[in-house]
């Protein structure tokens, strides 16, 4: 009789809900909302943007259009990237004095596990997917993206990996979030000894880790297959543009890379809960370390490697010339996605792995080294006599080209056996991969965030307040990370909630660092934001002004045949003309001759 | 390589990737001629394996990637990257990295713009 009554139950809650939506839809027409003024651009304001499209939260809800796709990861990315710089800033504020007692040593612990995991995987990888997905089919003369479905599945498995991930944040019993770094090394993260990292909080972030990875090489294989089958007649290996050469490279990375997480990830899921000894036994440890820089420093180079493509195609445009050397950056490009599957061990040399092997590490690491500085030099070399237009893109990129060389040249030194032994678990380490992460990867994506503003939201942004962000960021980012510099090298080991007097200075220089970051953040989302909704309107298929140049590209055309068709819709015709944000006379508008 | 397509502007290119195959393959005669920790049958041979493994993919990539890029130029026309797809681009010349010479006195909205060094830095500057 029990399970009668629960039948009932279930039925008479399942008739209700059924009746709360059946109101809802009959009170509210979704598909009238327009959560992105202007998204659309065709002036529809009912049900459908085009025929096959609807219009309001339904359009987001079902697109497969890779544009659509594109925005939605957007979004996404600079969610969690708010997300984990509060996170960052919070962390920062209890390292301004070793006294500090604003919040616990475990729930830093928790804090930096989860900025380190929401930065690389939940910010990292998806602000590249928005990017590729919205411009690569255009560069390559595509329709959509080779799976457009797959597409589509692979953006909706991330919203439930970063609930899954962040679950320990909230208020659930007994789900307490991981404190074992992004690194989750054994026996730590299999819940071994008297801590509370056995509790459900951590098996969460691990499936949620593991969903990300699944709509990481999903989108990879979609990648790979639009890039090679979907290019238009003209489009040959030899034309193709360099930052789908870079999204190439990066799927195959993802491709080899991610599966190996995944699975290493089911192993230590089954070690937490079905009694498996995969990494408790002798030798668990290091099997682990080796299973997770596998795909670990592949991840490196996931991430850096498209934000290198918009850099390298940004910098030709507003230095007025071709890039110098693009044969080189694309062969470049592909050495360093084959040698990165070969650096791995370098993250464990004092682990006291055998001598032999590490030697072999430290040559491939000193290797990979040379497409990296060959990159830096094309850039150099194509701004050299250049002429510069210092817009905001630009100046990002020049950014990025800037941290890029601190970072990387704290990197070689670390490839290095001995000076990594002393260096090893250091703010030397933290200083030198975010200057990679924050100061060059984070600034590609702003530089193309910029750049293509115009293209994905017809309106162009406020320039002043675009370079005060540059400016606090670039000034925030060397505030920080170079003091992580030189506490490392000072001896200041890494992930710990407070720290000795003698390191106080430092400390805190790095937290007004990070304040002069939050502090610039807040200034770009109000100015994207802002300028989104009312931006002034871009008019020109061309408002950087690339064809006086010979620069301009596939993408660009595409926005202005877009706006040439775009049907008025008799509203919004009468907004100033768009600031180019170059320097460049509004006439160039209209002056052009359509070579 | 006596071929037409690793002619001596392909193989300048693909010196990019010569000096990574070139440091490797420093370490793997440097191992052997140096042996500090001793030979061991596992542990030496995981030693050159680990360099010789990516030294072989590198070379092989670097190989089939110089292929497509090289062939297609020879069977397509060429285009700056990115610009295939604009309606109207003109296509570079036969010999692209060589065409800088044929059109600085042409039309200099032409595809070559980046060539043109020596006029674009006597033109007005920064913003």
């Amino acid at each position: 009789m029990e399970v009668n009554g629960q039948l009932a139950l279930t039925v008479l809650m399942g008739i209700l809900l059924v009746a709360v939506a059946a109101w809802i839809a009959r009170v509210e027409n979704w598909r009238s909302y327009s959560p992105i003024a202007g998204g659309g651009g065709y002036g529809q304001q009912d049900s459908y943007v085009s025929e096959e499209k609807p219009s309001g939260i339904i359009r987001w809800l079902t697109t497969v259009d890779h544009k659509d796709i594109g925005i939605l990861y957007g979004a996404y990315g600079l969610t969690a990237f708010t997300v984990g710089g509060l996170m960052v800033v919070l962390m920062r504020v209890e390292l301004f004095d070793p006294g500090m007692s604003l919040i616990s040593n475990t729930f830093y612990n928790s804090l930096l596990t989860s900025h380190g995991i929401t930065m690389l995987f939940l910010f990292g990888t998806p602000i590249l997917a928005a990017f590729s997905n919205y411009l690569v089919p255009l560069l390559i003369g595509a329709d959509d993206m080779a799976f457009p479905r797959i597409n589509a599945i692979a953006f909706w498995l991330l919203p439930p990996a970063a609930l899954l991930i962040w679950a320990g944040f909230f208020p659930l019993p007994d789900v307490l979030p991981a404190q074992t770094a992004w690194t989750m090394y054994t026996p730590l993260s299999a819940g071994v000894g008297a801590g509370n990292q056995a509790n459900a909080g951590v098996d969460l972030m691990l499936l949620g880790l593991h969903l990300s990875g699944v709509s990481a090489t999903m989108g990879a294989i979609n990648f790979i297959a639009t890039i090679f089958t979907e290019r238009g007649d003209e489009v040959s290996w030899a034309n193709l543009d360099i930052f789908s050469w870079t999204i190439l490279t990066q799927s195959g990375l993802i491709l080899f890379a991610f599966p190996l997480l995944g699975s290493a990830l089911v192993m230590l899921l089954f070690d937490r809960n079905f009694g498996t000894t995969f990494f408790s036994g002798e030798g668990g440890a290091i099997l682990w370390q080796h299973l997770f820089w596998f795909f670990g420093h592949p991840e490196v180079y996931i991430l850096v490697l498209p934000p290198m493509g918009i850099v390298s195609y940004v910098i030709p445009r507003f230095s007025g010339r071709r890039l110098f050397g693009f044969k080189f950056v694309v062969y470049s490009t592909l050495a360093i996605g084959v040698l990165s599957f070969g650096v791995w061990a370098h993250h464990m040399f004092a682990t006291g792995i055998d001598p032999r092997l590490r030697a072999s590490f430290m040559a491939v690491s000193l290797a990979i080294a040379i497409p990296s500085a060959v990159k830096t030099f094309n850039w150099i070399t194509t701004m050299w006599n250049g002429r510069i237009r210092l817009t905001t893109p630009m100046l990002f990129s020049v950014g990025f080209v800037a941290n890029f060389i601190i970072g990387g040249v704290t990197g070689v030194f670390l490839a290095s056996i001995p000076v990594d032994l002393v260096l090893h678990d250091t703010y030397y380490v933290v200083g030198h991969f975010h200057y990679v992460i924050m100061g060059a990867i984070g600034f590609a994506v702003f530089s193309g965030l910029y750049y293509w503003f115009p293209l994905y939201t017809d309106r162009m942004y406020q320039k002043t307040l675009a370079k005060a962000h540059f400016w606090l960021t670039m000034v925030g980012t060397n505030l920080t990370f170079f003091a992580m510099i030189l506490l490392g090298y000072g001896g200041m080991p890494r992930r710990y909630a407070t720290y000795l007097p003698q390191f106080a200075t430092m400390h805190q220089l790095a937290t007004v660092g990070a304040l002069l970051l939050l502090a610039g953040q807040v200034i770009f989302v109000w100015n994207f934001v802002q300028s989104w909704l009312e931006g002034p309107k871009v008019e020109d298929g061309d408002p950087w002004n690339l064809r006086e140049s010979g620069l301009y590209t596939a993408e660009w055309d595409w926005y202005d045949k877009k706006q040439q068709t775009a049907i008025a819709d008799g509203g919004e015709e009468s907004d100033e003309t768009a600031l180019t944000d170059g320097g460049q006379p509004e006439g160039d508008a209209d002056d052009r001759d359509d070579a | 390589m006596a071929n037409k397509i690793f002619d001596r502007d392909t193989l300048l290119d693909l010196t990019v990737n010569m000096v990574p195959l070139f440091i490797m393959a420093f370490f793997i005669v440097a191992f052997a001629v140096v042996t500090p920790f001793g030979v061991d049958p596992l542990a030496s041979s995981l030693q050159f394996g680990l360099v010789a493994v990516p030294f072989v993919l590198l070379a092989i990539l670097t190989y089939f990637a110089g292929r497509a890029v090289a062939g297609s130029e020879m069977t397509g026309e060429l285009y700056l990257p990115g610009q295939a797809g604009v309606e109207g681009a003109k296509p570079l010349g036969e010999d692209g990295e060589l065409m800088n010479q044929f059109d600085e006195d042409e039309e200099p909205e032409a595809a070559v713009e980046g060539e043109a060094d020596t006029d674009d830095a006597a033109s007005e500057d920064e913003a």
